[in-house]
């Protein structure tokens, strides 16, 4: 009986590609909002969100304005719980919310190529640790602008030469550009040498992450300019915090899109039964079960929509993973990369839509009268 | 012992206000082998009688037992196991699934039974031979004439040796012509196969290739 179902999609075909095309574009549509927020949610949760602390100058929220004095870290590294200080000099082109921002990452060379998750996939670590205005940047900015180890990269009045591109199990890394602190410190002028403009303190294993943040800016109270330490995910939620607004006011897209494969393929499949009610009924007379043409029914608009689905979920992972698309604002990027789960959430949606959008018809089909549906002209 | 019985079966319908009994309190017996037309103005519930010999329509009141089972206490899906296995049915107007080829149709309600990829295969080759359409296997409805349609739709009827084959109004849109072919066609598998026929037509020519004719008139049955 598969084979009965497949033909009359293949029958119907006008009708079968309106509603693939249909469920593919929502489906589309689900996984690009879905990978927002997953990127979101990596962002702000996971070990790295709650075992990191950033210390930030306090009332400041742009990176351009907030001015730490660099000996903050030795300081900081002294205190108990605290594992190891990350000094940061941050610079973007824009601290507005852009998807093509470029956010530079400036860090002593050593504790990069230690501490970030990344692994160059070209260039070397030789030629960063040694070239004073050498970058290595992340494999999404260097598709989106088209860069690879050995060019030149002017962006406003900073130029690096690229040293390597690398990757990163970390998705938001992949959109960064990491260059030594010095440089980028002296690059921007005198009145940043010595300063930077965040902390990323590393904390030990049995260390309360919310003590030693109060610690911090208690010890730091007294010197010339106050803190602000938070966990890492905190500090990126609150950075981002007007793109999460968007972002969760989004996710009601990716329901809505939910919502319209539901009432495309149900509409369809009303109309299909409708209109083959008659031929429902001859497959009950010739012997088939209600039940089992309840099922002919459920598995044309499961296919209908699991086949639209997976393929727009397809379209869009592929899509998503060759553009390299990101979010930012105010030095903090939101990547959108496919994920597996994402797929398979994807996939179980369709499916999940499709026999629910067939369970009506499925029971007209089933328990019409069969004597009133042959009658049916 | 009777192949179809039915006894003191009543059937009416409500249309608005009215009451319709196209059958009331009929008594009948088919044996194995029987060719029965069954004749009668419309409305005088033939067809309605023809439906509920083939378990797609309930009686109000009466039993109706068809090849040992008395199908009136028989539940929907317990109906359509019984006649997947025991009834054939003929329409008017073929109800052929469009979407399937003429084997395909022919094939459908072997799907239904036990039977190997060889067994139905031989039974719908076997039933395609039957009415002369092994040439058209492969041929959709909408690439047959009206009578070839008739025709598969009775190798269809006939393909899972059913006990009894219910016919609506067999010929009625067809030409005198096909018509002939088809009451031909009937007589063979009556004859030929032993197959016992229950046949619904308003064509007294037609009703004359039957062993037996029963003539339906207001819910009664008029003395032969």
């Amino acid at each position: 009986m598969f084979g009965y179902v497949l033909k009359t999609l293949l029958r119907h075909r006008a009708r079968t590609l309106l509603t693939l095309s249909g469920a593919a574009v929502a489906m589309f549509v689900f996984c690009f909002v879905g990978s927002v927020q997953e990127g979101l949610e990596r962002l702000t949760s996971g070990s790295d969100a709650d075992r990191c602390l950033i210390v930030f100058q306090e009332n400041r929220f742009c990176p351009s304005s907030s001015r730490l004095p660099e000996d903050y870290a030795p300081a900081i590294k002294k205190l108990a719980g605290v594992k190891q200080v990350m000094p940061i000099q941050v610079w973007t082109n824009n601290c507005r919310a852009s998807l093509d921002i470029v956010v530079f990452n400036g860090i002593p060379p050593e504790q990069i190529r230690d501490n970030r998750p990344v692994h160059l996939i070209n260039g070397s670590w030789e030629a960063f640790l040694t070239r004073r205005d050498a970058a290595i940047i992340g494999r999404n900015i260097a598709n989106r602008r088209g860069l690879k180890s050995g060019d030149q990269f002017t962006i406003g009045d900073l130029s690096v030469q690229v040293a390597g591109v690398f990757a990163s199990d970390v998705p938001s890394e992949e959109n960064l550009i990491y260059t030594s602190l010095q440089f980028l410190q002296y690059s921007r002028g005198k009145e940043t040498a010595g300063t930077v403009t965040q902390l990323e303190v590393h904390l030990t294993a049995d260390a309360d992450p919310d003590a030693v943040a109060s610690l911090i800016d208690q010890t730091l109270r007294n010197g010339p300019v106050a803190t602000t330490t938070r966990r890492k995910g905190a500090f990126q939620a609150s950075t981002l915090s007007d793109l999460v607004d968007l972002i969760g006011f989004a996710h009601w897209l990716g329901y809505a899109c939910v919502g319209l494969v539901l009432s495309l393929v149900a509409t369809t499949t009303v109309m299909s039964v409708q209109d083959r009610i008659k031929e429902y009924a001859v497959l009950q007379t010739l012997g088939v079960r209600p039940f089992r043409t309840m099922r002919l029914v459920l598995l044309e608009s499961t296919l209908l929509c699991t086949v639209g689905g997976v393929l727009g979920t397809v379209v869009a992972s592929v899509a998503l993973w060759m553009g390299g698309f990101a979010i930012g604002a105010e030095g903090a990027t939101i990547a959108f990369r496919p994920s597996p789960e994402l797929i398979l959430v994807g996939t179980a949606v369709s499916c999940t839509v499709g026999i629910i959008a067939g369970l009506a018809p499925a029971i007209q089909a089933a328990t019409v009268p069969i004597v009133m549906a042959l009658r049916n002209e | 012992m009777a192949l179809v019985e039915l006894k003191n079966v009543c059937r009416s319908f409500r249309k608005g206000e009215e009451t319709i009994t196209p059958l009331d309190d009929v008594t009948l017996e088919i044996h194995e082998g029987d060719f029965v037309s069954l004749m009668g103005p419309s409305g005088t519930g033939k067809s309605t009688l023809l439906n509920l010999v083939a378990g797609i329509d309930r009686p109000d009141s009466g039993s109706i037992t068809v090849a040992g089972t008395e199908i009136t206490n028989l539940s929907r899906g317990q109906l359509a196991d019984w006649r997947a296995a025991n009834l054939g049915y003929i329409f008017q107007t073929h109800n052929l699934i469009p979407v399937l080829t003429a084997y395909e149709n022919v094939e459908l309600p072997t799907l239904l039974l036990k039977l190997t990829a060889t067994q139905r295969r031989q039974r719908v080759e076997l039933a395609l031979r039957a009415v002369g359409l092994s040439d058209r296997a492969d041929h959709y409805p909408r690439q047959l004439s009206g009578g070839q349609e008739q025709r598969v739709g009775i190798a269809r009827a006939i393909v899972a040796n059913p006990r009894v084959v219910v016919a609506d109004e067999p010929t009625g849109s067809l030409d005198t012509s096909t018509s002939e072919q088809i009451q031909d066609l009937l007589q063979r598998l009556n004859r030929e196969l032993g197959m016992t026929v229950l046949m619904v037509t308003h064509d007294r020519d037609v009703a004359g290739i039957a062993t037996r004719r029963l003539t339906l008139n207001r819910g009664k049955f008029l003395p032969s």
